[in-house]
């Protein structure tokens, strides 16, 4: 029904507007840019059989911290293509890429608290663990649950739960626009 | 730096220089403010103010100052680089250039000079000078990484792959044998992977250019030589001795692939690599292995089924026999047993089975997708409409399943009872069947029957707006969105879908005032800009454009134009983060994105768009502002007076209250460097200053040259070039569009209406007098009998032509018509027959539809606009409404006895909500006024010459 497969070049603009049609938070064109020139593995997209963008996932790495890890930055599924499971597949996929690529030890999230549809795919399907509460983590005030889920020395396996059933809404994990894509250095400097 | 100054205050230089690299300006400008105080004139110091007070916002004074500093110090680089710099900010790349070029000319060895001149000659793609500016960073610092990369890259892009590949080669020969090191694993696997892709993409690339040198030398030689077989041997050869290193390097890239594989991390573009060089090289038996490993990682992944197709030789591009249709499906039967939870190869068979296997295919598939209730199955299956017969197959199985649903509560055949709701997903997958069948009256039916079964599933309603919508009430769609929307306020998807029905609807404010509900700060359409939602402002600039209210109209397109813009200046900064984060194979792809970044959608949306406006500009000019002259004109002096005051008033009112607002929303976001971060008032709200452009078709021009560029195979930017060309009364570019238009599609019907048009004008013009219209006249005369529908026709007889030819088809009729009238105006009433004798015929049967009336609504209104306001016949517009009301009796364009504009008339109580009255666009209610939302052509049909 729907082909899951690597994000190119040419679906950002198709991801952007999937996610101004279903989620709150949006970003510009440069943070996709940022994104898939930061870590071209981890960007997947759902597309359907009329060649339409019909959910993605947008994921990082957080290479600061001393503990090298996965971040989710935003899953999407249009309203319209929901009950295909390909929430469940994007993030396998991504996840997959972040443990291979890069290594990661585990990989972290936000979700609404309210989003109880997101809140479960998280937990039961995925096996993320709430880690911490943030509060006022959204621009309209809302708390984030800040969740993860270890990704080394568990090998995952089929068990024949392929279809994940989730009622309805869109999952979401939603991560503010909070840091900037690259500024180029040389702006900063003046020749010396 | 600062040379020529004292210790003290060459500290103090040194502190500007640091203080604007950190970010902080003030600190910056006091260092500077004191060195100036005992030297008003030093260059330098003037420069690096201007430079810092650029980034306050300062902008006028910035140029000052740098202007200023250059003068005095002219022999500086730093006076040069900082006019460089100040250039670059204001995207002005040219300029930039060439400053650096004069800093570079003082100080050639400068670094920061050169990496800054690399990054614009990137962006500007002068890929010439990008080489040689990377290879001078190579040679002065030839220890770092980056600037291998760099000039590696420089070459790729400058078409030289193999010079890219020997280059990173030679990088690699300084590493050490055990390189790299854990934490730059990623890394050197990217650079490998990017080195294996160049082996592979450089070849075909070489290939195209050789054919291309061919053919310069080939036209070169033709000119001083004659033709020479001696050359033409020698070309051969050259072209054959790269074939044959087309495929040595392929075997090369394959070797380095498999040597370098345990420094790859990316194993899944490792195995992805592998196997399209496997299939180049025709090692079909290993790809196919390879695409069934790839598979069973990811069996969701549509290429690899295809790819997997192509090696074993079965692929629908060469045309399939029964037997290979045959082992097809064997094929993904027994896929089908490795991968169960795949649904792709249960719905990849549908594509090509026929007859009974698709029945019976189709069954097994849509069954267990009703019982789950998996609401997009029907536009899953929805390309199936094309291929002919298999709609047909679709609706009487899915009428087979409704019926024994109903009957017995199960599926046809089986003991077990389906789950109430089977029945709801059964009635919503006909409903949308037979809107897809232009049926909308059963589609209705059987939406209305699914709602009544299950009146809290959002789905239904959304299908039932589109319904309405393609049926032709946009103002009941409009409704039914809404109140979907109103069933789940927290999902924004149903918000949006709700949004665009309103635009369609004509409802521009009530659109507005719903999409704020999602949108973080409360200012819809900063927030909505911000985040470049270009559907939302096509849609509304659409709308706009249909009310007639082409300054806000305009204002949308041209900001979709400008995310454009942003986009494409959006590359700049990854020109070096890529070099050191050796993500380069994206980098790579991310430059030919951009390069035909213009050819997107919605691009091409927007600048049809403004070209419209900007047409329409012309044909009627600026209606508000002399209507407004000519109603204060009626008015008494006195009274004129006193609404002009009226008028100021209500201005600086408005002006005031933007200011006080962008007051509020900056105060608490002044930072502590001194940046202003205040959102720059609005100066012209309504868009009415973009229509007082001097010359509307000089901007009309500058978008279509985008188009003709990024979109040469539409058929609308041709049409928008005819109309703007032949205002503009350039007729050799009119002409070079008609024969566009001839070459994408001559049967066209607005094809048709553009050569007649042409043809018929160009007959009318007085003979020739200067030289150039002399030239113009020769040319026309040259290019006319290459056209083969004048080929000796006058344009009469070609009208007949092209009547005989799709006499069977409404909107060819009224091409044919419309153009009879033009050339003899005598005949409009044989013209307006030739539109009425018009017969609604069921389409062919063995169409992929099936049977269902061929006339669309959107057509028929094309028509009846043409009936009233072209061949300006109200009589016949009026019988032309009435049949088409009985045709399409949802529409309100119509007044058909169903639509909203009945008063009790079904959709008249659906769209009988408070809330639709409350448009502050009184225009927008005037049915006359609406065109259906992909009518642009029909937009187009209105402007005439």
């Amino acid at each position: 029904m729907v082909c899951v497969r690597k994000a190119t070049m040419d679906d950002l603009l198709a991801m952007q507007a999937c996610n101004l049609l279903c989620l709150p938070e949006n970003y510009q064109m440069k943070y996709y840019f940022y994104h898939i020139l930061s870590w071209p593995h981890l960007l997947y997209v759902a597309e359907d059989y009329n060649g339409r963008i019909v959910g993605y996932v947008l994921a990082k790495m957080e290479e600061e911290s001393n503990e090298c890890h996965g971040h989710i930055t935003s899953l999407a599924v249009l309203r319209t293509h929901r009950k295909l499971g390909l929430a469940t597949k994007l993030m396998k996929a991504a996840q997959t890429a972040m443990e291979q690529v890069f290594g990661a030890e585990y990989v972290s999230l936000h979700v609404r608290k309210s989003n109880r549809a997101a809140f479960n795919l998280y937990t039961e399907t995925l096996g993320y663990k709430i880690h911490d509460v943030e509060a006022k983590y959204y621009a309209d005030g809302e708390d984030a649950y800040d969740m993860r889920k270890q990704l080394k020395g568990k090998q995952s396996h089929h068990h024949g739960h392929h279809h994940h059933h989730h009622g309805g809404g869109c999952c979401s994990a939603d991560a503010r626009p909070v840091e900037a894509p690259p500024e180029s250095k040389s702006e900063a400097k003046a020749s010396t | 730096m600062g040379a020529s100054l004292p210790p003290k205050e060459a500290n103090l230089f040194k502190l500007i220089v640091k203080s604007y690299e950190s970010k902080q300006y003030k600190k910056g400008l006091k260092a500077a403010d004191t060195i100036l105080k005992k030297f008003p004139d030093h260059g330098e110091t003037l420069s690096m103010k201007g430079l810092t007070l650029n980034c306050m916002d300062r902008k006028s004074e910035a140029y000052e100052l740098v202007r200023l500093g250059l003068k005095n110090d002219l022999k500086s680089h730093v006076c040069w680089h900082v006019y460089g710099l100040l250039y670059r900010s204001d995207r002005e790349y040219r300029e930039a250039i060439k400053c650096y070029r004069n800093a570079l000319r003082i100080d050639p060895d400068n670094i920061e000079i050169l990496r800054d001149l690399s990054l614009l000659q990137a962006q500007m793609r002068d890929l010439t000078g990008f080489v040689e500016t990377r290879q001078q960073l190579l040679s002065l610092k030839p220890n770092h990484r980056m600037n291998w990369i760099g000039f590696a890259v420089a070459h790729h892009l400058n078409s030289d792959g193999s010079k890219a590949v020997e280059i990173l080669e030679a990088y690699e020969g300084t590493l050490d044998d055990d390189y790299p090191p854990d934490n730059e694993r990623c890394e050197h696997g990217e650079m490998l992977l990017y080195k294996v892709t160049m082996l592979i993409s450089y070849i075909q690339l070489y290939s195209v250019l050789d054919l291309f040198d061919y053919k310069c030398n080939y036209i070169s030689s033709s000119w001083e030589l004659c033709f020479d077989a001696e050359i033409q041997n020698l070309l051969f050869s050259q072209l054959s001795i790269s074939l044959l290193e087309e495929c040595g390097s392929l075997e090369r890239a394959i070797e380095e692939l498999h040597k370098k594989e345990s420094k790859i991390v990316d194993k899944l573009s490792y195995k992805e690599q592998e196997v399209s060089l496997l299939v180049k090289l025709g090692r079909l038996e290993e790809g196919a292995e390879l695409y069934k490993a790839l598979l069973s990682i990811n069996p969701d992944n549509y290429r690899y089924y295809e790819g997997l197709q192509k090696c074993v030789g079965l692929h629908a591009e060469n045309g399939l026999s029964s037997s290979d249709i045959d082992q097809l499906d064997a094929l993904y039967k027994s896929l089908g047993q490795q991968y169960t939870w795949s649904s792709a190869v249960k719905r990849i068979p549908l594509d090509f089975l026929q007859g009974e296997k698709f029945l019976v295919a189709a069954e097994n598939y849509i069954r267990p997708l009703l019982t789950k209730g998996v609401p997009s199955l029907f536009s899953d299956l929805s390309p199936l409409y094309d291929h002919p017969g298999k709609a047909d197959i679709l609706e009487k199985l899915i009428l087979e399943l409704e019926h024994s649903l109903r009957i017995s509560g199960g599926y046809p055949g089986r003991a077990e009872k389906e789950p109430p709701s089977t029945l709801m997903w059964t009635l919503f997958f006909l409903a949308q069947h037979y809107d897809r069948r232009g049926q909308y009256d059963v589609a209705l039916g059987k939406i209305d029957e699914a709602i009544e079964h299950t009146p809290t599933v959002i789905d239904l309603y959304s299908v039932k707006s589109r319904i309405l919508k393609h049926a032709g009430d946009l103002a009941a769609a409009a409704t039914l969105a809404d109140e979907a929307r109103c069933m789940d306020l927290a999902d924004r998807y149903i918000n949006s879908e709700c949004v665009k029905r309103m635009l369609q609807a004509d409802q521009v404010a009530l659109a507005d005032k719903t999409a704020v509900l999602f949108t973080k700060d409360g200012d819809q359409h900063n927030n909505l800009h911000d985040m470049q939602c270009m559907w939302y402002e096509l849609a509304s600039g659409e709308s706009y454009f249909r009310q007639g209210d082409l300054g806000q109209a305009l204002k949308k397109f041209l900001e979709v134009e400008k995310h454009y813009a942003d986009i494409t200046e959006d590359q700049f900064d990854f020109h070096s983060y890529c070099l050191r984060k050796m993500t380069l194979r994206a980098y790579v792809a991310m430059l030919k994105f951009q390069d035909r970044l213009h050819a997107h959608a919605y691009f091409h949306e927007a600048a049809a768009g403004a070209i419209r406006c900007y047409i329409k500009l012309i044909d009627s000019p600026s209606k508000s502002m002399v209507e407004e002259e000519e109603e204060m004109s009626k008015l008494p002096p006195s009274q004129r007076k006193k609404m002009r005051q009226k008028q100021k008033k209500a201005e600086a009112r408005a002006k005031k209250e933007a200011e006080v607002r962008n007051e509020e929303s900056s105060a608490s976001s002044v930072s502590r460097s001194g940046k202003r971060h205040v959102k720059p008032v609005d100066p012209d709200p309504n868009g009415e200053k973009l229509l007082q452009v001097e010359d509307p078709l000089l901007e009309a021009t500058k978008y279509l040259k985008l188009l003709q560029k990024h979109s040469p195979d539409s058929l609308e930017t041709h049409l928008l070039s005819f109309e703007v060309n032949m205002r503009k009364k350039k007729i050799l570019l009119a002409l070079q569009a008609v024969k566009q238009l001839l070459r994408l599609n001559a049967e066209n019907p607005d094809s048709h209406r553009c050569l007649i048009r042409f043809f018929h004008k160009v007959g009318t013009m007085t003979a020739p007098v200067t030289d150039t219209e002399k030239l113009v006249w020769s040319v026309l005369e040259a290019e006319r009998p290459f056209i083969s529908q004048l080929h000796e026709k006058n344009l009469t007889e070609a009208n007949k032509n092209f009547f005989e030819k799709h006499k069977g088809s409404l909107m060819h009729r009224a091409a044919v018509a419309e153009m009879l009238s033009v050339l003899e105006p005598n005949k409009k009433p044989e013209a307006i027959k030739l539109i009425e004798d018009s017969t609604n015929n069921p389409a062919p049967i063995n169409g992929a539809l099936g049977p269902v009336k061929e006339w669309k609504l959107k057509d028929c209104i094309a028509v009846h606009k043409l009936l009233g306001a072209v061949l300006d016949d109200p009589d016949a517009a009026l019988r032309w409404k009435g049949h088409c009301a009985q045709y399409f009796p949802c529409s309100t364009y119509f007044e058909g006895e169903r639509s909203s504009v009945i008063s009790n008339s079904v959709n008249s109580q659906i769209a009988k909500k408070p809330e639709n009255g409350d448009s502050s666009h009184p225009e927008g209610g005037k049915i006359a006024d609406f065109v259906s939302s992909n009518g642009k052509l029909e937009a187009l049909k209105d402007l005439t010459i």
